[in-house]
């Protein structure tokens, strides 16, 4: 991992102020209508040759945040800038040499491999689609996309659910770096593995980022995932982004207190050092999206709260040269 | 096939020795459980930790005798509170489960109707293991909603589940598995599904009613963690054996089978220095139908040998038992050099 971090290298994709609106509820009764805000108001930047991490809770909005930036979802406001220019707003056919810099790689590859394809031809979809090359072409980089992946020829006839799930997931980030892209949205790539399986697909993460020069944005809940892959992380809460930093600084001394309570949660693999009860309990739930709570939208669950942060809500602040922070009373 | 708390001179809560579960399907028999023996004590919490596969779940379901496939074979002893759980009629199954021993699901969903409020789903299990009036039974039901920290019982007792988030429904789930006060909870990835923040609660609400009710608690599951966090004694599976069971703290600081090694490795850190690649166990869990002869963890081990051809059995001391050939002083060796770091070859 080299050590890029967000004010020295070149800037790839940014998000600015973008948000992103579903409706929910009754179409035809007017009353029973809600808005719900999945992703609200989210900016940020991503690095060219960096690993961004966005972590969160379920309902945090950061699939959704992922599926906008890659354009799977439109936006409803804010701008998504790519290499300077502004593709929030360009058609399918202006969009598509795009599409061939930015990939995605899904949680579950069971579901996001055509079962009736063959390695073969899940691998070189794109490679048709954005005219590689000649057939032998074709043939020759699918291999060799493999071996890049762990695989060999051998199972290029076999079809996806002859392979297990970390062979699954191989395929599937066979299938993204396909086309040499500058971008891979990685969403929960590793969250669906057995725990000895994942560490192998983490590894292949950051040896293609090495020998590639690919820029990630890695999508996940699991924290200690994060730390491992992420140069930068940006933690989300109910739709916006509640800190950002770089990785060490954010899991060593979180500045929000959603942070420090995540990170205090994860159940730590050492008796000695287990936390057996002394971790930050949050109180409650993640509350409803469709009625979020007023001022800073963590506030219900805060243990450090005060009058201003029911009724004021917190703007995402400059606190250090990497960090940003979106509370009243920052933790450092 | 004794195993490690035989020297406890009482009668264990649960005692299973040589369990075995097959199924015969199309393509052979497929043995999910292959020989699992262990004790569970009063007020104890066991850890079961494996990866798909490796019949920790399969353990669980035939515990609480809910495999009723045709097609499965159980054989073996369960004893529970010193009587035999194999072989028992359906009739006086369904009069343990439920009461004295409980089942907590993966998804709360699997364990709750939607079409019933919560409160009703309560109410009816205390009808049917207890002898209290509905009334009475509704007013236990508020209090157990209170026990698992569910904030406004009496307004909860009325809501359907589709109307509560996931870890209200769980707690939900284990006030009804408490309802009957049980003496041996069964909780299967409790808390997988669920927010880390959210699983913290869980945890600590597990380890309260350990307290409280008195319940010992076996908890089976994929994530170290959470094992380190909660349970007393370890058992690590793998497919479908036990390889490795010692006390919690003996199995984090000295563990002693290789796949163990291997499953500790594997989970990055969460402080500390970060490594810069983790170390993998390569390949992937095996399938059961095609198990190789032998250690089953031989083919990904990368420290087998010829001896690894004979299934090992379990050695070691009363209270670290191990499934491996490597001699203690092997180990010893191995441990003491850092981890090599195996490249990638899968399966």
């Amino acid at each position: 991992m080299n050590m890029l971090t967000g004010a020295t290298g070149r800037v790839l994709l940014e998000a600015r102020s973008v948000s992103k609106r579903f409706n929910v509820g009754s179409r035809i009764v007017p009353a029973l209508r809600k808005t719900v805000h999945a992703v609200d108001g989210v900016s940020l930047q991503v690095v060219r040759g960096e690993t961004l991490g966005i972590v969160g809770e379920s309902g945090c909005g950061k699939s959704t945040l992922g599926r906008c930036l890659v354009r799977l979802h439109e936006v409803s406001e804010g701008e998504i800038i790519f290499e300077g220019r502004d593709i929030t707003r360009l058609s399918r056919r202006a969009l598509r040499p795009i599409r061939r810099k930015i990939q995605m790689v899904f949680q579950d590859p069971a579901a996001s491999l055509n079962p009736r394809h063959r390695v073969r031809d899940v691998v070189a979809e794109p490679l048709i689609i954005h005219e590689f090359g000649t057939h032998s072409e074709i043939d020759a980089r699918v291999v060799e996309l493999l071996r890049v992946v762990g695989l060999s020829a051998d199972h290029l006839e076999r079809f996806p659910h002859e392979f297990s799930g970390g062979q699954r997931q191989r395929i599937g980030i066979a299938r993204a770096i396909a086309l040499e892209p500058d971008l891979v949205i990685a969403d929960e790539p590793v969250s669906a593995l057995d725990v000895s399986v994942q560490a192998q697909v983490v590894n292949l993460f950051q040896d293609l980022q090495e020998r590639l020069g690919l820029t990630y944005i890695f999508i996940a809940h699991d924290l200690s995932v994060i730390r491992q892959v992420a140069n930068r992380v940006a933690v989300m809460y109910l739709g916006s982004v509640v800190e950002t930093g770089l990785t060490e600084a954010v899991f060593d001394h979180p500045a929000h207190p959603y942070t420090q309570a995540l990170i205090s949660a994860v159940p730590v693999p050492d008796p000695d050092r287990a936390h057996r009860g002394r971790r930050i309990l949050l109180k409650g739930d993640v509350p409803n999206p469709a009625a979020p709570p007023s001022g800073c939208r963590f506030h219900p669950r805060c243990s450090y709260a005060q009058a201003t942060c029911r009724d004021v809500r917190p703007a995402l602040t400059r606190i250090g040269p990497h960090r940003e922070v979106a509370c009243h009373f920052p933790l450092v | 096939m004794t195993e490690a708390t035989a020297t406890d001179p009482a009668v264990p809560l649960l005692a299973v020795d040589n369990l075995r579960v097959s199924f015969r399907t199309a393509r052979g028999t497929v043995r999910a459980v292959d020989g699992v023996s262990f004790r569970l004590g009063h007020r104890e919490i066991l850890g079961i930790v494996g990866e798909s596969g490796s019949g920790k779940s399969v353990s669980l379901m035939a515990m609480m005798g809910l495999i009723n496939d045709p097609n499965a074979v159980i054989e073996g002893s369960i004893k529970f509170q010193g009587r035999e759980l194999i072989g028992l009629g359906a009739r006086e199954m369904r009069r343990l489960r439920g009461g004295r021993i409980a089942m907590i699901f993966q998804d709360p969903m699997t364990a709750l109707t939607p079409v019933y409020t919560v409160g009703r789903q309560i109410v009816e299990q205390l009808r049917l293991h207890t002898d209290l009036s509905t009334g009475a039974a509704r007013n236990r039901a508020v209090e157990l909603l209170e026990a698992v920290g569910i904030p406004g019982p009496k307004d909860v007792i009325d809501r359907y589940p589709h109307q509560l988030s996931g870890g209200m429904r769980q707690r939900v789930v284990i006030a009804m598995a408490l309802s009957c006060n049980p003496a041996l909870m069964l909780a299967d990835e409790p808390t997988t599904a669920l927010d880390v923040t959210v699983q913290a609660a869980i945890l600590d609400l597990v380890r309260k009613l350990r307290k409280d009710f008195g319940s010992s608690v076996i908890l089976v599951t994929h994530n170290m963690g959470v094992v380190a966090e909660i349970a007393d004694k370890v058992a690590v599976m793998y497919a479908g054996r036990i390889v490795e069971h010692a006390d919690t703290p003996t199995m984090f600081r000295t563990p002693w089978h290789p796949y163990t090694w291997g499953l500790l490795d594997s989970i990055p850190p969460i402080s500390g220095a970060r490594p810069r690649r983790l170390s993998s166990i390569q390949g992937a869990p095996p399938s059961l139908q095609r198990l190789p002869p032998g250690c089953s963890f031989a083919p990904r081990c990368q420290y087998r040998s010829r001896r690894c051809a004979v299934k090992p059995p379990m050695i070691g001391e009363p209270d670290h038992r191990v499934a491996c050939v490597l001699e203690p002083g092997e180990r010893r060796e191995i441990v003491r050099k850092p981890a090599q770091q195996n490249d990638e070859i899968p399966s």
